[in-house]
């Protein structure tokens, strides 16, 4: 089966548009904090949250009793539930006779446990009403066919896929063998390094490859899986998904909910070939290339295949004839839906089971009168139950016995409404709970003015385990802290000293333009023998024989190693960091190259390469080997100069060795012209120019209001986390700089920073940075709150004496620090000085069998855009991303609109990420870490085989089985003029739109008015700042 | 006479076909006391007249062992499809009585080949109390249509491992040592089938608890209450009666 072009090319437009709910899932690698239901952030959040829950069979909502366990805990407002109750009921105008609807409908979510509403489909109101008197059941009508086929196609022919649907009829198992199926082959193709053995002919692309491998698979043709006649219909992917669907019967017009569904059965896979495929430069992708059209043809063709097995013929798996089951034998299919959907009642079960395996009509006559009676019985019993519950609770007894058939069917309505919305209702309150704290703590009043500058100034990332550091900071001594998004402005490309790939050091919603290598300071250094053994012991242990031997030589050694890092992690990781040479001091290279500078580093490398081929192809000493001689081989090279070569004779070379020599120059050693120029490119990116660096730094300075009063010290402090055996470790590092430390960028802006140009062309600005203030980066490590100084070999030496108090402050800050944090990881016994605290902190850093080190962002809830002072003295327990900003430096809201632009769009990220994996940590985050395996090097899979696992895992967000993050939408506070951040956030239609939307909650606090402004329900609400505190807004 | 006896032997110490009888009456006795009883007294009724008839009539050792293999296997394999507790229970009963008749036809003592049809047999009742307590709180005794036991019945849950544990012949129950004792009286053959036949046993217990007691539980409801802490110590007690028993009681006429 061949299909022409364009339906060819609809297919590939299908599926794209099919896979856009699809979250994309980054290497973990570079852990990305994303929003699981980003796809959808262009629907309102409830309403998104439906679909989401719909689409990726997940909870969008905690359990009624969490909330309720947070009501009675007071972290809920009671009176805006019971406003939104109100509400509810005014909107519906519903009323029942004897019941107080708001009572009823308070009384239900705060005392009744579980749901009340269900969707009985063959118990009646009649039902209901009968059995709450205690009465019989009126007899059963006989039951319509007609209807019930109506609900089978409803409930079967959703959108499912045919397998789910004969899965559900027939109990074949086939999605699960499927999926693990479709897993494997993604594990073999998408290997990045992990497998000994690889898949061959990846080249070829993921579905050539597969095909080709699954033709020959020994073990299909075994067990009767027919892949090859499927795959001779068709050689391309689109061709094979167009014959399946056909075979399948699948009308065109429902494929790209078709491919949905197919998409978001392994949303992990799906989302991480969608972000490869989208990746620019991936380098895994441009040597094996596989994209979702290629996905959905292996699963299709394995669905085709494994139904056919299946089905040996006998089992129908076309969607019009299992249809037309549906309509011939409605019984028959009605009760194989509810024993293999799991739906039967306990009781009946045998009976239909032997019913079904008998095939017979009048066994199956006989048992679906029997089971549709007792299950009208048993759907009566159980919603009258918890009716009765209901009343109970409200003490309302007597007006539940005077209710008709007729109001007991609108209460249960109005109930089951009531109950689709709850989850809403209750996060709502929840946040506004969380709103008016925030509001009844912030200090509007301007600051005192300052007599003197601050013995230092630290700029920390906008994270939220900074505000703990930073409070901690300013209360040891005379130091502000400013918040900047913790790649300080400025997108790097960096090339790590020793390695040979770009790691982007800046949101992942930014692409770097401007390299930074990093280049040794310190002379050449020989490989540590530590360093060549332990390469040989990794070859050992990834060799396919060598592995038997090694276990019986060498096995001992890992037990020592083993017993060290269980029994004494901190001495046993001293001892190893001693055998491992320090990386020498580096420096890196910020400044833009001129034309000759590159020109002339092209030359050095051309020259090099040269000396080192002479040296190699013709056995000659370095002291043979002359500056001309090179410098003539490199002109014939790059095609300057013609045989013959003077240095020929010295060479020994005849017309042919020395045309053959130089061919061999230009090929494998690369001395050609198109290369050098190559080169000349690569070089044009590295560094930037002094206008750059003065933009980049007079950026960072003004977003923050740091304009004038600069201290001796400016700390530049970036973070990232230190963990053992933690697969999730870039999760807790940097998320401005794309899940990676943030020391490098604090290094870039400080070099800049501290450089006489730059700061000449700023004081031109009206930035007055004094000759003695110098800018230190620093590493903040949020395991262990420790702040270590770096390049201060470049300090000056005046300032060497003000550094044992700056380090004094900063071992302070971290030891308060670590304790305040200390009960929250359950350190027992509870450290009582932060010193031991410190030290157990440190502890957990090197603990491999940690799954904890740290909770990371895990309760972030507040987003806050203003000056220090506003939330200065309020203890925010490292909730709250502190962004620093001061409106009256920013009159045209550029900086606002920067902020909104990156920060807040990837605080939101954050907090949405948390939210999910919180309310629903098995589907939208990645389960247990305990389970969790490393799959093909860029994710993690549960067990053996699974989806690849995408969120956050249980360690990071939950405690003992309850959400330790509470989960509420990120509480944004600006502090500006209302009209002046009103005006900003018109402007940048990201942010617009997740406002408008409610995907994240916004308050503008104005320092002039002293008013805050809700956006709430579509429309701005603001009061006096003393209203809201109490609660009336 | 003595041929009719024997033929209706092969009815209590069931082999395939004439199992059927068995397992019907066991699937159709209400009471679970009748079972109880049924489940003790059947192979010992069985046993008493092989004894009885093994004087006078010259079985075919070849062709009973063979064929006591292939139900015990049948059976056995059998096990791992069935969802419904007491019939589970009843074809576990078949597949075990029936190797009875290897001791037996190879002369073991008739005091150790009668405790050694209750040392199979033992664990069964408790297995069919426990379906029991299944079907008062579900309905019925049947697998994979509620899952979890283990997180909201705990002590049931334990209780319904261990055993499992003794009626699928693990070690320092009665059973084991059963099992052990045929297997070391076996040719070679008969004893790898009796090797796979003990295995599926335990592949089907596995099996069982499985689909009972790991995965979400489905929505359990309020009035489904766990064993109490004294009733759960009398079922530790039989337990650990038996284990006990097992290590002093097998092989008693060695």
């Amino acid at each position: 089966m061949s299909i022409p072009l364009g339906a060819r090319l609809k297919i590939r437009a299908m599926i794209h548009m099919a896979a856009e709910p699809i979250p994309f899932f980054w290497p973990m690698r570079t852990f990305i904090h994303h929003n699981p239901l980003h796809g959808l952030e262009h629907l309102p959040f409830p309403q998104a949250l439906a679909v989401g829950a719909k689409l990726f069979h997940g909870q969008a909502y905690l359990p009624r009793e969490t909330y309720q366990g947070y009501l009675a805990a007071d972290k809920i407002d009671r009176t805006s539930l019971q406003q939104d109750i109100a509400a509810f009921n005014a909107k519906h105008n519903r009323s029942i006779p004897g019941i107080d609807l708001n009572q009823c409908l308070m009384t239900l979510i705060t005392q009744v446990k579980q749901p009340v509403s269900a969707s009985p489909y063959l118990a009646n109101a009649a039902d209901i009403h009968a059995t709450l008197h205690d009465s019989a059941l009126s007899s059963i009508e006989e039951i319509n066919t007609d209807s019930l086929a109506g609900r089978l196609r409803e409930q079967l022919l959703n959108g499912r896929p045919v397998y789910e649907v004969v899965d559900l009829l027939y109990g074949a198992q086939i999605g699960e063998e499927l999926d693990e199926l479709v897993i494997k082959s993604c594990l073999d193709f998408f290997d990045e390094g992990q497998s000994v053995w690889e898949m061959p002919e990846r080249e070829a692309g993921f579905f050539n490859a597969w095909r080709n491998v699954a033709k020959r698979n020994l073990r299909f043709f075994l067990r009767g899986l027919r892949i090859h006649r499927v795959l001779a219909e068709a050689d391309k992917p689109e061709d094979i998904i167009a014959h399946v669907l056909h075979e399948l019967g699948v009308p065109e017009a429902r494929w790209m909910d078709y491919f949905t569904y197919e998409l978001s059965r392994l949303h992990g896979w799906a989302g991480f070939i969608r972000w490869r495929t989208s990746a620019k430069h991936y380098y895994w992708n441009e040597r094996y290339p596989g994209d979702l059209i290629d996905f959905v043809a292996i699963r299709l063709t394995l669905a085709l295949a494994l139904l056919d097995e299946h089905g040996h013929g006998r089992i129908q798996h076309s969607l019009s004839n299992i249809e037309q089951a549906i309509d011939q034998y409605t019984k028959a299919t009605y009760l194989r839906h509810e024993w293999h959907s799991g739906d039967i009642l306990p009781a009946m079960a045998h009976t239909i089971e032997q019913a079904i395996a008998s095939g017979k009509p009048k066994p199956i006559e006989q048992a679906f009168i029997q089971y549709v009676e007792l299950k009208r019985v048993h759907e009566a019993r159980e919603q009258a139950t918890r009716l009765q519950k209901l009343f109970q609770s409200m003490d309302a007894k007597a007006a539940a016995k005077a209710l008709t058939a007729d109001q007991v069917g609108q209460l249960l309505q109005i109930l089951a409404d009531f109950e689709q919305q709850e989850g809403m209702i209750w996060l709502r309150s929840l946040e506004a709970k969380a709103t008016h704290d925030l509001l009844n703590g912030i200090n509007l009043l301007p600051p005192t003015p300052r007599e003197k500058r601050p013995f230092t100034q630290a700029l920390f990332c906008i994270d939220t385990r900074s505000e703990r550091i930073r409070r901690h900071l300013e209360g040891a001594g005379d130091y502000q802290t400013f918040g900047i998004a913790g790649f300080f402005g400025v997108p790097v490309s960096f090339m790590e000293l020793g390695k040979g790939s770009e790691t982007h050091l800046c949101p992942v919603i930014l692409t770097p333009k401007n390299l930074v290598p990093e280049i040794s300071a310190a002379g050449p250094q020989d490989d540590a023998a530590l360093t060549a053994l332990e390469k040989a012991m990794h070859e050992l242990k990834e060799s396919v024989l060598t592995p038997f031997v090694t276990v019986e030589a060498i096995g001992l050694l890992f037990g020592f190693d083993m017993v060290g890092k269980t029994v004494a992690p901190q001495i046993y990781n001293r001892l190893r960091k001693h055998l491992h040479p320090d990386k020498p001091p580096t420096r890196l290279l910020i400044d833009k190259l001129s034309r000759e500078q590159a020109d002339s580093i092209v030359r050095a490398v051309q020259r090099a390469v040269i000396g080192k081929a002479v040296e190699q192809e013709f056995g000659l000493a370095p002291e043979d080997i002359t500056d001309r001689m090179i410098r003539e081989l490199r002109e014939a090279a790059l095609e300057h100069l013609h045989a013959p070569l003077n240095c020929a004779e010295t060479l020994e070379l005849d017309d042919q060795a020395q045309k053959s020599f130089i061919e061999r120059l230009q090929t494998a050693y690369r001395i050609n012209r198109s290369f050098a120029e190559q080169q000349m490119e690569r070089l044009g990116r590295i560094g930037y120019t002094l206008d750059e660096q003065v933009n980049y730094v007079g950026q960072a300075l003004r977003a923050i209001g740091l304009v004038e009063d600069f201290s001796r010290f400016v700390l530049l402090v970036g973070h990232g986390s230190t963990s053992e055996n933690n697969p999730y470790e870039s999760a807790l590092d940097c998320g401005a700089c794309g899940g990676n430390h943030g020391l490098v960028s604090g290094r870039v802006l400080a070099e800049m920073a501290n450089k006489p140009q730059v700061r000449r062309r700023l004081q031109e600005q009206g930035i007055d940075i004094p000759d003695d203030t110098w800018f230190i980066p620093a590493m903040h490590d949020t395991t262990t709150d420790e702040i270590r100084l770096h390049d201060l070999d470049l300090l000056p030496p005046s300032h060497l004496v003000y550094l044992d108090r700056l380090r004094n402050g900063l071992t302070a800050a971290t030891r308060l620090c670590a304790q305040e944090r200390a009960p929250s990881l359950d350190i027992q016994p509870n450290p009582r000085k932060p010193a031991m605290a410190s030290r157990f902190a440190q502890r957990n850093s090197m603990d491999w069998s940690q799954v904890r080190p740290e909770w990371g962002l895990s309760r972030n809830l507040y987003f806050i855009i203003g000056r220090r002072n506003l939330t200065q003295k309020l203890a925010l327990d490292g909730r709250a991303f502190l962004h620093s900003y001061d409106y009256q430096v920013d009159p045209k809201q550029r900086l606002l609109d920067t902020i909104l632009t990156g920060p807040l769009v990837v605080g939101q990220w954050i907090n949405m990420e948390h939210y999910f994996s919180a309310v629903d940590n098995d589907r939208f985050g990645s389960g247990s870490k305990v389970n969790h395996n490393v799959a093909g090097r860029f994710g993690v899979m549960t067990g053996n085989l699974s989806d690849l696992r995408t969120g956050l895992p249980a360690q990071t967000v939950l405690k003992d089985g309850e959400p330790y993050h509470e989960p509420m939408r990120l509480i944004t506070l600006i502090e500006a003029p209302f009209q002046h951040a009103l005006e900003a956030i018109e402007g940048v239609a990201t942010v617009k739109n997740l406002v408008q939307n409610a995907w994240i909650r916004l308050v503008i606090v104005d320092p002039e008015t002293y008013q805050a402004s809700l956006y709430e329900d579509g429309e701005w609400q603001t009061g006096a700042l003393a209203a809201v505190n109490e609660g009336h807004m | 006479m003595y041929e009719l006896i024997a033929l209706i032997t092969i009815f209590f110490l069931p082999l395939f076909p004439f199992s059927i009888l068995f397992n019907a009456l066991f699937e159709r006795l209400p009471d679970l006391r009748l079972r109880g009883l049924l489940l003790l007294i059947w192979p010992q009724i069985g046993l008493g007249l092989l004894h009885f008839t093994s004087a006078n009539v010259n079985l075919p050792l070849a062709w009973v062992t063979l064929w006591a293999m292939l139900t015990a296997t049948l059976y056995a394999f059998r096990l791992l499809a069935l969802r419904e507790m007491n019939r589970w229970i009843s074809l576990l009963a078949t597949s075990s009585w029936a190797l009875l008749w290897i001791p037996a036809l190879n002369g073991e003592e008739t005091l150790t080949l009668h405790l050694s049809a209750f040392w199979f047999s033992a664990p069964l009742v408790l297995l069919a109390l426990l379906a029991m307590a299944l079907q008062q709180r579900f309905g019925a005794a049947y697998t994979g249509l509620y899952t979890g036991l283990a997180t909201y019945l705990p002590r049931f849950s334990g209780i319904l491992v261990f055993t499992v544990l003794a009626v699928t012949a693990t070690p320092l129950f009665p059973a084991f040592f059963v099992m052990l004792g045929i297997l070391l009286q076996s040719e070679p053959m008969i004893a790898l089938g009796l090797v796979i036949v003990w295995l599926l046993w335990s592949w089907a217990g596995a099996r069982l608890l499985q689909s009972l007691l790991v995965g979400q539980p489905n929505n359990p409801s309020d009035e489904i209450t766990d064993f109490s802490a004294p009733l759960t110590w009398r079922y530790t007690v039989l337990l650990t009666g038996l284990a006990i028993s097992g290590m002093y009681l097998t092989g008693v006429s060695a």
